[in-house]
């Protein structure tokens, strides 16, 4: 790349002790995005994100650029109701190494449109 | 802004420089979709960083490799990817029109099942349109289809 690459195996704090990097590069999400889920759908920001399905109320299916190496990244989803008191659980109904379909539920397990949905996923790039 | 020479680069890091470098372009057309009679309509909305992307050119691969990797993983005996190299050493796609990155997007991400056949049999399967040609409110969107009715400026779903 053109700024060049600074290759290290560890950091070093002076005091706080040393953290290996592969911590950094294994850790860090490879995808996310932040998603106007009511009125018309927008996505908001994202990396590593080609498109999202409004596939119905509540339900969304995001698609990766990058495809994950397998079905088994992790995902953890966030979802606010227009009220501004109700968080949304969510839950992941399927996933793929090329995208996963979510739907976000309010505090009395109804399907809603998140006003604010947000999602990240962390695992192993293909 | 030039694009690097990014053959061979890993596509990860690809986006990464894109999302720095380049402004996101938020399209106004929508892809409008059924895979099942029993569901309502879908709406594909497309990624602005990807447009972004897609509009720079020599960044994305070519919506083959995306093909490639979707029929290793149909396989009963599928565990990981082998052939993720595919996205990061074949030769990037030069700059699309975004009505080009639309037909893309839907080869890359709508059921193959739907775009093959979009027009035969006895109801159009999709439709793309301009995002203020959808309903301005999410009522009774899980009966949302796809208009029998389409032209030019009516609502398509």
């Amino acid at each position: 790349m053109a700024n060049g690459k600074i290759k290290a195996d560890t950091l070093e704090h002076s005091t706080a002790g040393s953290l290996d990097t592969q911590y950094v590069v294994n850790g860090s999400a490879k995808a996310w995005m932040s998603l106007n889920g009511a009125d018309t759908i927008a996505i908001r920001n994202s990396l590593n994100i080609s498109s999202v399905t409004d596939s119905g109320t509540g339900d969304y299916l995001h698609s990766f650029t990058n495809n994950f190496d397998a079905a088994d990244y992790n995902q953890q989803n966030n979802g606010d109701a227009s009220d501004g008191v109700n968080c949304g659980a969510s839950i992941t109904q399927t996933y793929s190494s090329s995208s996963s379909r979510s739907r976000y539920y309010n505090a009395s397990y109804t399907v809603f449109d998140a006003v604010l949905a947000s999602v990240a996923n962390n695992g192993d790039l293909a | 802004m030039q694009t690097p020479e990014f053959q061979g680069t890993h596509l990860f890091d690809r986006l990464c420089w894109a999302k720095e470098n380049l402004e996101g372009h938020q399209s106004d057309y929508r892809v409008v979709y059924e895979d099942s009679v029993d569901e309502c309509a879908k709406i594909l909305v497309p990624d602005p960083n990807w447009m972004a992307c897609a509009l720079q050119g020599g960044i994305l691969p070519p919506v083959e490799v995306y093909w490639e990797l979707a029929k290793d993983e149909a396989k009963p005996d599928f565990v990981k990817h082998t052939r993720g190299h595919l996205l990061h050493n074949t030769k990037p796609i030069e700059a699309m029109t975004e009505e080009q990155a639309i037909e893309y997007l839907i080869m890359k991400d709508c059921p193959a099942s739907v775009w093959r056949t979009y027009n035969k049999g006895n109801k159009q399967k999709m439709v793309i349109c301009r995002k203020d040609q959808l309903p301005a409110t999410r009522e009774w969107r899980n009966a949302w289809k796809i208009s029998d009715d389409l032209s030019i400026n009516a609502k398509a779903a």
